[in-house]
């Protein structure tokens, strides 16, 4: 039902039922408070159980073959769960990081676990828009595939040059600049915030070679242009999907450790309930 | 240019590529000397194209063995058989799918799915024995080698011939050729009784054997007998016309084909034309600002309207079965004022690759049809003006209309249409955006009934879609995530599931067909030979020839030849399994969707859904 409806309608729902059930979390936690009992029991429960509903995301997520809903529908419960959780979690501790070792330690963890949570939000409705706008639509595992034909392609077109003022001219510039962009990865730098920078730096120097250059070795500068563009989009495109690959291994990763340790903090906190 | 500058080719021409190289000049005295062909005229035919020449070229003979399967129900073909001698026989009733081969259609429950995912296979393309190869109970195949080719062979065929009820078919008899004319589904099971001499005529050849009156003439009264007050009667338009009006209009309506019915061959070129070219080098059926002298209703094919805009032609809508042009220019002119000039063909109809058309004349329609279709369901300038035309003329006609409409409503319901509500009336497909109109008619996308398509904007590129396919595929995905794009929409390198399977022309066992309820076309494997025919005819290259090994990691290989056995793969739209669709149900952004790009409907309001 959920994935057949409009996008602004379902949003308006999730957000009214979560604000709703972090309402009636609060409220409960108050009446609690109130009576004198322990509303960190029921807040702490709740975030715990809210954690082992998110993580049933990944099992859902492994087994497509049966019919437990669409990938879509869980992720939208999966979202306001999520902030649900965080709420949950605001109600249950007394402060942001509280003290004792692994009380820290969890505190930080579930921080980690909502922030990358949001960010991977964030990341995936804005970051396919931005590869759309970008040239190509490489897939991740071949995309060192493709950066070898490019490098062969480089290094075959200068073998084609006959002209010797050509080969000299482009044969620096590309033992000097282009060899290690077209036979490399890209930086860290540029895996963090990439950037067009090193693409136009080396599209100036290819354009400054021109006056150096016969009509065949122009040609062949605009053919090197053209592969420098062609392997900046690719480089773009796997630093953006190796993004929004990186951020679910990170999240995934702290849920589980997250979801550990919340297990031994409730058990404790059970324990010592009296 | 100087004359010494061209290059001398020989042109093409239309028999390069006869249907039977083996076909020998003796062969077509032979049959020149055998009915039907020894009565026909033969100046009925042009110069260019004898008699002689289409029965070389266009035709192949056969001799089939008791038992074997010549033609399945439900599949498609672009040839018909004539009986030479010996006996053949159309079942009536249908056969089920197993004693065709085909495994019934299977829905796995849940453990079966969980099962056979936790025991899928390392290797890739692995296969059971049993799906690699069909044997009846004496271990014998029932695929076997008639001369040259592969064949089906009904098992106790005389067991199920004695059990349903079958019509004989003996010397002189043709039989297929509706399938073939006009590219609908097989409506039989037809299978050797005995020994027999078939010859195979192509579509393109019983086209030209029209010329001959006599043989165009019991071509067309069987199909006008049979068949086309049944295509008439499934226009939705036309559900409230009574029995009487429907038979008056069959008596008058003309069939005519239109473009090759091998698109699939030329697609690959023309849709790299510029769209000004692919246009142009459409046929034209019907040409803008002539007076419109018949209704045209689509048959089967695609058509594109389009009108003149600055120095070329801007489509504004396509037209797929059922759908009508010049409905509002026929109507407006149906019901003209004193005085009024009537109204021109506002667009061009064109067929994209072949289209088939049924042209119902003005003055018949009028008549015979136009007061029996809701005003409500015209388009909307021809309906007031038929509500101000009858106003004015405080016309009594309409009383005993009401009853025929009340008779009609009976056969209505049977047809499945609801008689109160209304319909929206197939005028042809339309986008607000003219781009994507143009762009889904260059590419043949109209044809996908099951088209995948991702919403770039949305789509992470996290391959969840492959890998559940994968997952339900028993490790093997069924699709590759590339393909044309639109804007922010991709529309992937899977199968359509089309409107116009041409893939499963061709296919010597059936082994690829078409489940009449789902739509879903699927090959089923025991009885693929791998012989390539669907994967080389899907224009769309949806379909893949994979080398199949057993769990661990041998490959089969035939026992005669000794070559690997191959099987053609394809998208199965996961039919056995219960969640569906596995790509679809595992994006978890909404990003992909199986869609139907016949109707403009359901890709507008998929894209509503998310604006």
């Amino acid at each position: 039902m959920l994935s057949k409806m409009p996008f602004r309608k379902r949003r308006i729902l999730m957000a009214s039922l979560t604000v709703i059930a972090i309402a009636a979390v609060w409220t409960a936690s108050w009446m609690m408070e109130s009576r004198l009992s322990n509303p960190a029991l029921l807040s702490g429960s709740v975030v715990l159980g809210s954690v082992v509903f998110l993580i049933l995301l990944g099992v859902r997520r492994r087994l497509p073959m049966i019919p437990l809903g669409s990938m879509s529908t869980w992720t939208q419960i999966h979202l306001y769960t999520g902030v649900f959780a965080i709420a949950a979690y605001a109600i249950h501790v007394p402060a942001l990081v509280v003290g004792g070792y692994f009380e820290v330690t969890l505190a930080v963890l579930f921080i980690v676990v909502s922030a990358s949570g949001m960010y991977g939000l964030y990341a995936s409705r804005t970051l396919p828009r931005v590869m759309t706008a970008v040239e190509g639509e490489p897939r991740f595992d071949q995309i060192h595939w493709h950066r070898q034909q490019l490098s062969h392609t480089a290094m075959t077109l200068l073998q084609s040059l006959d002209d010797d003022a050509s080969v000299t001219v482009l044969g620096n510039y590309y033992g000097q600049q282009l060899a290690r962009f077209f036979g490399t990865g890209p930086s860290f730098s540029y895996m963090m915030i990439p950037t067009g920078r090193q693409r136009r730096r080396l599209l100036a120097g290819l354009k400054e070679l021109h006056r150096y250059l016969e009509d065949d070795g122009k040609q062949v500068a605009g053919q090197y242009a053209a592969l420098v563009r062609k392997r900046d989009d690719l480089d773009f495109h796997y630093a953006i999907q190796f993004r929004l690959r990186a951020w679910l291994v990170v999240h995934c990763v702290f849920s589980i450790v997250l979801l550990i340790g919340g297990s031994i903090h409730g058990l404790l906190a059970w324990r010592f309930a009296g | 240019m100087e004359l010494s500058e061209t290059i001398a080719v020989k042109r093409p021409s239309r028999w390069d590529e006869p249907m039977d190289p083996q076909m020998t000049p003796a062969d077509v005295t032979w049959l020149r000397s055998r009915e039907p062909f020894s009565s026909l005229q033969a100046d009925a035919f042009p110069r260019s194209m004898p008699l002689e020449g289409i029965l070389q070229n266009d035709c192949r003979l056969h001799r089939v063995e008791p038992g074997e399967i010549i033609v399945r129900e439900g599949d498609y073909g672009n040839s018909a058989f004539l009986v030479l001698s010996g006996a053949i026989k159309v079942l009536v009733e249908s056969l089920p799918p197993e004693q065709l081969g085909r495994s019934e259609r299977h829905q796995a429950s849940w453990g079966e799915a969980l099962w056979s995912y936790l025991r899928r296979s390392p290797v890739p393309e692995s296969r059971d024995p049993h799906q690699v190869t069909l044997a009846n109970e004496s271990g014998e195949s029932q695929i076997r080698a008639v001369d040259d080719r592969q064949a089906f062979f009904l098992q106790d065929f005389d067991a199920v011939l004695s059990r349903s009820e079958s019509v004989e078919l003996g010397p002189g008899e043709l039989f297929g050729e509706v399938a073939a004319m006009y590219r609908s589904p097989r409506n039989a099971t037809v299978l050797a009784a005995t020994e027999a001499s078939l010859l195979e005529i192509r579509w393109q050849g019983l086209k030209v054997l029209r010329r001959d009156e006599a043989f165009a003439e019991k071509l067309d009264a069987h199909y006008r007998a049979n068949w086309l007050a049944i295509h008439l009667r499934e226009i939705p338009l036309f559900r409230f016309v009574p029995e009487s009006n429907l038979s008056r209009v069959v008596a008058k309506t003309e069939m005519r084909s239109h473009g090759r019915m091998e698109w699939n061959a030329d697609y690959k070129k023309s849709r790299k034309l510029a769209p000004a070219e692919q246009i142009a080098s459409e046929p034209i059926v019907s040409d803008e600002g002539r007076y419109p002298t018949d209704l045209i209703v689509v048959r089967t094919g695609f058509g594109r309207m389009c009108q003149a805009y600055g120095a070329a032609q801007r489509t504004s809508a396509y037209l797929g079965k059922n759908h009508l042009f010049g409905l509002e220019e026929v109507v407006h002119n149906a019901v003209l004022d004193t005085g009024e000039p009537p109204m021109k063909l506002q667009n061009t109809l064109r067929a994209v690759g072949f289209l088939d058309t049924l042209h119902i004349p003005v003055e018949v329609f009028a008549e015979e049809i136009l007061p029996f279709v809701r005003r409500s369901e015209l388009p909307s300038s021809a309906a007031q003006k038929i509500v101000r035309s009858s106003a004015s003329d405080q016309d009594e006609r309409r009383a005993p209309k009401r009853t025929d409409t009340e008779r009609t409503s009976m056969e209505t319901a049977k047809r499945g249409l609801n008689a109160k509500a209304d319909i929206q009336t197939g005028t042809g497909t339309q986008y607000d955006q003219t781009d994507m109109l143009e762009f889904l008619v260059q590419n043949r996308l109209t044809n996908g009934r099951q088209a995948m398509v991702i919403d770039l904007n949305r789509c992470v590129r996290c391959d969840d879609c492959v890998k559940a396919c994968a997952a339900t595929h028993d490790g093997n995905p069924r699709f590759v995530r590339t393909g044309i794009q639109h804007a922010n929409l991709q529309f992937t390198q899977a199968c359509m599931h089309c409107t116009d399977p041409v893939c499963m022309i061709g296919c010597p066992t059936g082994a690829i067909s078409r489940d009449q309820e789902s739509g879903v076309v699927s090959v089923h494997e025991p009885i693929c030979v791998g012989c390539s025919v669907c994967a080389n005819s899907c224009p769309y290259s949806n379909i893949r020839m994979a080398e199949v090994s057993d769990r661990s990691g041998k490959p089969f290989t035939d026992s005669t030849s000794g070559k690997p056995i191959m099987k053609a793969t394809k998208c199965d739209m996961c039919h056995q399994s219960p969640t569906g669709p596995a790509c679809m149900n595992a994006c978890p952004h909404d990003a992909l969707v199986r869609i139907d790009l016949n109707e403009s409907a359901p890709l507008s309001a998929w894209l509503e859904q998310r604006s």
